[in-house]
């Protein structure tokens, strides 16, 4: 009987110590104010929160102007979508692919890609009309052949649609002969476009349009 | 009461108050909007200078803003937003390290082996439905956000209890060893409207990114 007494009393005890820790953590863990914010300006004064709600519009204004004015090209990568704007009026929105996210390796392991498009702010650095693919050697080492040593024999056309605007190391916005693979993810990394709309933004764009990628 | 009081012929007076404590949705008390919203376009205004996207998760809004330039390029609505631990720090943080129990795999391409096999195509890209919806974004300075979707269905529910008792019994047991060692912690349990909404802000969120993270 006392041995069970003992082992109920040591069970309870435990528990209250957890029970206890419990508590004093949910009080430790209790959500805080931003102390930094409350130690800032003093919002009681009318005079100094009109001049703190000022200098807000004034930061506001700045971050604003950040924003492009003119013709931009905006890119879900995730959805496969493309949209160009002027300001805050949308102009043009096109079904896309984007990169694949897959891995090459090279045979032998010394080299590996990976087929993401960028993310980020970029600017458009080329206009080309009628673009050639210069292959680089991933494309040999998917296809398993050898990589050439000639430049000429990098060159294929045709396959870029009838327009292309790079936007930085090796990236480019380009046409596609599989337009039924639009909207998914399939490239290796640039942003495939259907003609129509690959001429519009062509033509909307010129060097140094922004893109957003994301 | 009397039933609390008397369960093993023990004192329980402190279980409705500790319950009370564990359920109660926690709050940012006290009112100071104007001086949060001057600090967050100071530091929003840093970030808007460099041509890297950035994400706000704003606390009291529930909602959660990816940026470039000052421009919105996508916002994700979230159902309800909880706290534990230390407010945020009012600066830049950089989102070091995504946590998931299935993180999304990428496939690798094998080489062809001839002509035949190369002109063969097979569609296995990493796309947006293969992203998990339930996660936890590992920021510097202590700060985690564990998001999950609305729980719709059985299995989801239950998943959700057990996300619960974490919640209200785990993470603060964390912050208090965090608080032991002197160090900052806080976390926030972000729970978003839709599934693909989860999806999305997993795909959007690179590691590296920098963000703030406000009490407004």
């Amino acid at each position: 009987m006392n041995k069970k007494k003992t082992a109920r009393a040591l069970v309870l005890l435990l528990a209250a110590v957890l029970v206890a820790v419990e508590a004093v953590a949910i009080i430790v863990a209790w959500p805080k104010q931003a102390a930094e914010a409350a130690a800032g300006a003093e919002t009681n004064d009318q005079k100094a929160a009109a001049r703190l709600d000022a200098e807000t519009a004034a930061l506001r204004k700045r971050i604003g102007a950040l924003a492009p004015k003119a013709a931009h090209i905006i890119i879900d990568s995730a959805r496969n979508t493309l949209t160009l704007k002027t300001g805050k009026e949308v102009r043009l929105q096109a079904v896309v692919s984007c990169g694949s996210g897959s891995i090459l390796e090279e045979p032998g392991g010394k080299r590996t890609w990976i087929f993401d498009t960028p993310r980020g702010e970029f600017q458009v650095k080329s206009k080309v009309v009628d673009p050639t693919w210069v292959k680089p050697d991933w494309a040999f080492i998917e296809e398993g052949k050898e990589i050439p040593k000639k430049q000429e024999e990098r060159l294929e056309a045709g396959v870029l649609g009838d327009y292309a605007l790079g936007f930085g190391d090796g990236y480019f916005i380009h046409g596609t002969l599989y337009s039924r693979l639009l909207g998914r993810s399939v490239t290796h990394g640039c942003v495939r476009v259907g003609d129509k709309d690959l001429k519009a933004i062509f033509q909307a764009a010129s060097i140094g349009t922004r893109i957003y990628i994301y | 009461m009397p039933l609390l009081r008397t369960i093993w012929g023990c004192d329980f007076r402190a279980l409705p108050v500790f319950c009370v404590l564990c359920l109660s949705f926690p709050a940012w008390g006290g009112d100071q909007t104007a001086s949060l919203q001057n600090r967050l376009a100071k530091q929003e205004l840093l970030l808007a200078k460099t041509p890297s996207l950035y994400f706000i998760v704003y606390l009291k809004s529930k909602m959660i803003v990816l940026k470039s330039r000052g421009m919105i390029l996508q916002e994700w609505k979230a159902q309800s937003i909880r706290a534990w631990g230390d407010a945020p720090p009012l600066g830049p943080l950089t989102l070091e390290k995504k946590s998931t129990l299935f993180p999304p795999k990428r496939t690798k391409i094998m080489p062809a082996a001839d002509e035949e096999e190369a002109a063969t195509f097979e569609l296995d890209a990493l796309e947006l439905k293969d992203m998990p919806s339930r996660f936890t974004l590992f920021l510097s300075g202590g700060i985690r956000l564990h998001v999950r979707p609305k729980a719709r269905g059985l299995f989801p529910r239950l998943g959700n209890i057990g996300h619960l008792l974490g919640w209200n019994l785990w993470v603060p047991l964390k912050n208090l060893s965090f608080r032991l060692r002197k160090k900052h912690f806080a976390a926030f349990d972000i729970s978003l409207e839709k599934k693909e909404d989860g999806q999305a802000v997993y795909w959007a969120l690179p590691e590296g990114i920098k963000g703030l993270v406000f009490p407004l």
